[in-house]
């Protein structure tokens, strides 16, 4: 292993090991809201795995994430107390309680026409299950249709894009099992085995970070492999994957419901940090300003991107409590935005690399000196 | 010897436009053969008809005895067929040695894909083919930094890799200098005898250093096969291609 990839491997180690240190400093308000910037940092190693790895600039990440969150939302919902005490032993939501026609019954199974489809996520299990499983089989679908087609770079934006704005308008306009607009709110707990997740406590931070370390602990070791060795590949030149004998769409079929399975994790620890899904999930502007976080952090690392989104939220959380910057935040961040594409094409990843380079350069002195990359170029 | 690659009457029809027309030819195993012909005689064509990336409408491919006509690309490469493109494609962002290893991958299965590096046969192969496409010092550089020439070697390396038993290079020395192209009709000349080549290519003093037999096209059909000798004095080929000042 050479020095770099040593040095790589420290960051992860350092930053895993920071997030989990995380709340022995912070307050209960602050460590809610870490949390959350953390499942952002999820939603930037989907991307990066997505854009940087695969080559495909998912302009609809929100779609995963919104799915997840709803699937995850519906059982919880269920199991906030206001759904247990609508006059049945059985709970129903209290939306499809308001929205209720005359005389229809108290029960999940036919208070509306839809409403038995929230029948099995009484099961918060099943609601986990769905959360992960929906967009992954949404995913592998939509990349069956469009790189069966070898549909590619641009093409492939424009139709995610399309189709995140259309599930969002399906699910406000599902209003009687959506709440349309409203989005789920009051939301019970997540219960795993007795124990309840309070979206305040140290226990869910540790779950979202746990969960963070483990899929950035993945997503690198997948990328590692020879699959993802070939999925750089693919990025680079398919044509040429292709001509070498591998079927170029399994691949990217493959990898971009890995990404949606990433998202749709977020989406469900999201709820259980936040407590409540909305149709803003699906909104253009977050799944862009997803893209926005792995861009400044540097789509090529995995790592990089993660921290992107969490530095970038952070930095907005400090900066929204001054009244004056409130406004002007999505003209900072569309400066950065543009700052970063022309001049740090790598993003802050790039940045810290070019560093460690250097540094690693210094350190093994003349003999290392000779086998980095692009100092050995012939030209 | 046995016939690797036979091409029986193929054709494709671009609405209207026969690129293609009827060509048959019959390459044994380990021969060289080179394809020679004007712009828009149809060779690049001809090529795709092959290697899967045009569908023909008419006529066979034999790939010895499977019939490999209009299978899919990845398939065609499955079976034993390598293609190198005129505009050398490579894995730009990759290092040499990791452009290699992608095409050393032996399963194109993404789940068996799922494990770490190489079997010590494959790397052993892989430092073998850098050593014949002279690129061992340049192997951890990244291909998007390499020049033309050795951009060129490294696709030709992608294929070697994979042991195909028919090559079909479309103009390995294309952009190439003088340099450049004798090395490249050495790694060529390498592989004669242990694999089937077809080349297509323009330039006659690497045509002279390689060639055995040459095949002529002409508007999409074949105009004279032969050796070197043959081809430079037949009036037909002179008058399609060469000019009336012979070859070169």
């Amino acid at each position: 292993m050479d020095a770099k990839r040593r040095l790589d491997y420290a960051t992860y180690a350092v930053f895993i090991a920071l997030i989990m240190c995380a709340p022995l400093v912070l307050e209960e308000f602050w460590l809610n809201r870490i949390a959350k910037f953390l499942v952002y940092g999820m939603l930037g190693v989907a991307a990066s795995l997505c854009w940087g790895y695969a080559g495909i600039l998912n302009l609809g990440q929100g779609l995963f994430f919104g799915l997840g969150a709803y699937m995850m939302a519906m059982s919880l919902k269920l199991a906030s107390p206001t759904s247990l005490q609508q006059g049945s032993d059985k709970p129903v939501p209290d939306f499809m309680l308001w929205n209720a026609e005359p005389g229809a019954p108290t029960d999940l199974c036919c208070i509306n026409r839809g409403s038995f489809l929230w029948l099995p996520f009484q099961h918060q299990w099943f609601g986990v299950m769905m959360g992960l499983l929906v967009p992954v089989v949404v995913a592998a679908g939509l990349g069956w249709v469009m790189f069966r087609k070898r549909i590619a770079g641009v093409f492939v934006s424009i139709i995610t894009l399309a189709l995140v704005l259309l599930v969002r308008l399906v699910l406000i306009d599902a209003q009687p099992l959506t709440n349309g607009f409203n989005g789920l709110t009051d939301l019970g707990y997540l219960t795993i085995g007795g124990f309840e997740f309070d979206p305040y406590s140290a226990a869910t931070y540790y779950l979202v970070a746990s969960a963070l370390s483990l899929s950035l602990i993945l997503a690198r070791m997948l990328v590692e492999t020879r699959a993802g060795l070939i999925l750089q590949a693919i990025r680079d030149d398919q044509n040429r994957v292709r001509y070498l004998g591998f079927d170029v769409p399994v691949y990217q079929i493959f990898f971009f419901a890995v990404s949606a399975a990433i998202g749709g994790i977020a989406g469900i620890l999201y709820v259980v940090v936040a407590d409540f899904a909305s149709p803003t999930f699906l909104d253009l502007t977050f799944s862009i300003t997803m893209v926005i976080w792995a861009a400044v952090g540097g789509r090529g690392s995995l790592l990089g991107a993660c921290i992107g989104a969490i530095l970038i939220n952070t930095i907005e959380a400090r900066v929204s409590e001054t009244e004056g910057f409130l406004q002007a935040w999505r003209a900072i961040i569309g400066l950065i935005f543009v700052l970063v594409v022309l001049f740090l094409p790598r993003g802050l990843a790039g940045l810290a690399n070019d560093a460690g380079e250097w540094l690693t350069g210094r350190l093994g002195g003349g003999r290392r000196r000779a086998t980095a990359p692009r100092v050995a170029s012939s030209e | 010897m046995p016939a690797a690659l036979t091409i029986d009457g193929i054709g494709v029809d671009f609405s209207g436009v026969k690129a293609v027309d009827g060509v048959s030819m019959v390459i044994e195993e380990g021969e060289l053969r080179v394809l020679l012909g004007a712009n828009g005689a149809g060779k690049t064509t001809l090529m795709d008809l092959i290697s899967g990336k045009t569908k023909s409408t008419q006529g066979q491919v034999f790939l010895y005895d499977t019939e490999i006509t209009n299978w899919e690309e990845p398939a065609i490469a499955r079976a034993g067929l390598g293609r190198k493109f005129q505009i050398p494609s490579v894995f730009k962002e990759l290092t040499v040695r990791r452009n290699l290893e992608v095409a050393s991958c032996h399963n194109p299965r993404v789940f068996a894909n799922l494990g770490f590096g190489l079997p010590r046969a494959a790397r052993r192969r892989l430092d073998e083919v850098l050593a014949l496409t002279g690129l061992t010092a340049q192997a951890e550089t990244i291909a998007g930094t390499l020049s033309h020439g050795e951009t060129q070697w490294l696709e030709l390396g992608l294929l070697i890799v994979q042991n195909p038993r028919v090559l079909l290079l479309d103009e390995p020395t294309a952009g190439m200098t003088a340099a450049e192209t004798h090395r490249t009709a050495e790694i060529i000349k390498d592989l004669r005898g242990s694999h089937t080549i077809l080349v297509v290519e323009h330039d006659m003093a690497f045509v002279r250093e390689i060639a055995e037999r040459i095949t002529v096209m002409h508007l999409g059909q074949v105009l004279a096969e032969g050796d070197i000798a043959s081809i430079e004095s037949d009036a037909r080929v002179r008058a399609a291609y060469l000019g009336s000042r012979g070859i070169g």
